[in-house]
């Protein structure tokens, strides 16, 4: 302490470290935390912060993010109103589509094991039984025939078979006009589903049976005159497809390897329409067919309702129901 | 059923609503969306960038290596500037996703949070639309802020004047690739040492000494 003493009083301005001796108390060290920090150049007084944001006017700045369907609708309703925009018209309107049906009327039930070779006799004719000339089937054919005078049913297997492959081919070229003339409404939707972002390839080989009608029916929607016809093929055929995602990459199946497909699919015309013309309709999927395989990527199931919540919801019903 | 719908201005509406959902089950119906309602107001979003998600590229074949799945995302007029946004996507820049969402969950910057959205986001669209098998397998090989929407203000100044106060929104964009992210991002890549020493014996040698032979 001395030595630094002296060094003031020679007027020198810089500090020397003292030697401590053992017996001389140690200054403590505090922990220092090494960072910058900010100089305050601020005024002390706060009154003066207040006055320099009084500077700028103040405008309401609009919530460009703002979800009008989140808010409540008193909320909504007032701001709309402060804003001058008149209430959305409610559309209680429900659009019906009376060109083709819902479904299929009386579905075919496919036999078990059809498409598949053996070497028992009986049960190659126990499967796949063709419409013969009687029962509802016959009757529907002779009801479709009243409307449509030309119609002969070898001659439509064959114009089944043509609709379906210029159906799929549309269906690869992504031509969706061309698709909604081949195919009904109902069929459409189902068709279109999954295939955005996609490349398709696919061909058809040939048919390993001939393709039959093997079931028919008829049916009337809300008037007597309104008639529908649906007819089931079996299409026994060989046929390829490839799947490419948006990048190219093969996401199903294969250009080269070609495989036996059996399918029952409806086609479906609005008998009692002048202009009516056999679109694709549907397919039936038997119970028996196999599962699909799953697709080759790993991949996130996603999780379902936990079943806490379920019961939740179950509790409220019944305390609303308590208290009614 | 013509009856019941003949007699239908008759009916109360409980019955006719009845009847409708009758007509439903018969009938293929389906929701039409209203295009007024769809189109409500026009934007003025950026679409250019968005618009790289719809090409479609042509089929490989086996042989060739498969094409790395790419995803654009973008985030419209986020409340903050554009020149600070830039130092959030620059710093995010040839990252993984996973490492650029743990080292935005510390930024200390308001931006920082839309852009952790916004890759969150693109994530789930690259799975769920874009065919990448694993979510952390992308990387960040574009990020880039635009600007959005300013809306103008003002201020007082002294001796009567006045001055023009901009409260900017800024559009943050970015495109996420599959695979890992390069060891350098930027062009040119750092000189390896030998490189280094390689460049540095090539400019001794070629020193020339005048006057000499």
């Amino acid at each position: 302490m001395s030595k630094l003493a002296l060094s003031f009083s020679n007027g020198i301005k810089f500090l020397q470290i003292p030697n401590y001796s053992f017996l001389s108390v140690t200054p403590i060290v505090l922990p220092t935390l090494q960072c910058r920090h900010r100089i305050n150049n601020r005024h002390w007084d706060p009154k003066w912060k207040k006055l320099r944001g009084q500077k700028f006017i103040k405008m309401e700045i609009p919530n460009l993010h703002e979800d009008l369907n989140e808010l409540s609708p008193e909320e909504r309703r007032s701001k709309m109103k402060k804003r001058g925009i008149a209430p959305p018209r409610p559309y209680m309107e429900r659009p019906f589509y009376i060109s083709s049906t819902g479904g299929i009327f009386e579905p075919y039930v496919p036999p078990e094991g059809d498409g598949k070779v053996s070497s028992v006799k009986g049960v190659i004719k126990e499967k796949a039984e063709f419409v013969e000339k009687k029962g509802k089937s016959w009757t529907a054919i002779r009801k479709i025939r009243s409307y449509d005078e030309d119609f002969e049913s070898k001659e439509f297997a064959e114009q089944a078979q043509d609709i379906y492959i210029k159906a799929h081919e549309a269906l690869v070229e992504k031509n969706k006009h061309k698709l909604r003339e081949l195919v009904t409404e109902r069929a459409y939707p189902e068709m279109m589903h999954n295939i955005k972002n996609k490349t398709l390839r696919w061909k058809f080989v040939k048919s390993l049976e001939p393709p039959k009608i093997i079931h028919a029916r008829c049916t009337e929607m809300i008037t007597k005159e309104n008639v529908f016809g649906q007819i089931t093929v079996r299409f026994h055929t060989q046929q390829t497809l490839a799947v490419y995602d948006r990048f190219g990459r093969l996401m199903h199946g294969s250009e080269i390897i070609a495989k036996d497909v059996l399918e029952y699919v409806v086609f479906e015309k609005h008998l009692a329409n002048l202009y009516g013309v056999w679109k694709l309709h549907d397919k039936i999927i038997p119970d028996w067919m196999e599962k699909r395989e799953p697709r080759a990527l790993t991949y996130v199931v996603e999780e379902e309702i936990a079943p806490e919540k379920k019961e939740e919801v179950q509790e409220k019903k019944v305390e609303v129901a308590v208290t009614q | 059923m013509l009856n019941l719908l003949k007699t239908s201005s008759l009916l109360i509406r409980n019955e006719v609503n009845l009847i409708n959902s009758q007509i439903g089950a018969l009938f293929h119906t389906s929701t039409v969306v209203d295009a007024k309602n769809s189109n409500a107001g026009h934007s003025n979003k950026p679409k250019r960038f968005l618009r790289q998600n719809k090409k479609i590229f042509e089929p490989q074949l086996p042989d060739e290596t498969p094409r790395p799945a790419f995803v654009c995302h973008q985030k419209e007029n986020i409340r903050y500037s554009p020149k600070k946004m830039w130092y959030i996507a620059a710093f995010v820049r040839g990252m993984t996703v996973d490492e650029a969402v743990k080292q935005l969950s510390f930024q200390l910057k308001k931006g920082a949070a839309a852009v952790k959205e916004t890759l969150l986001e693109a994530q789930e669209i690259a799975v769920k639309q874009h065919n990448v098998e694993f979510k952390s397998n992308l990387w960040i090989s574009e990020s880039f802020v635009g600007k959005g929407v300013v809306f103008k203000g003002i201020r007082r100044h002294a001796k009567g004047r006045m001055g023009r106060v901009e409260y900017k929104h800024c559009h943050y964009f970015v495109k996420l690739e599959e695979g890992t992210p390069p060891e350098h991002y930027y062009l040119p890549y750092p000189k390896t040492p030998e490189q280094q020493l390689d460049d540095w014996m090539s400019q001794m040698r070629k020193r020339k000494i005048t006057n000499s032979l």
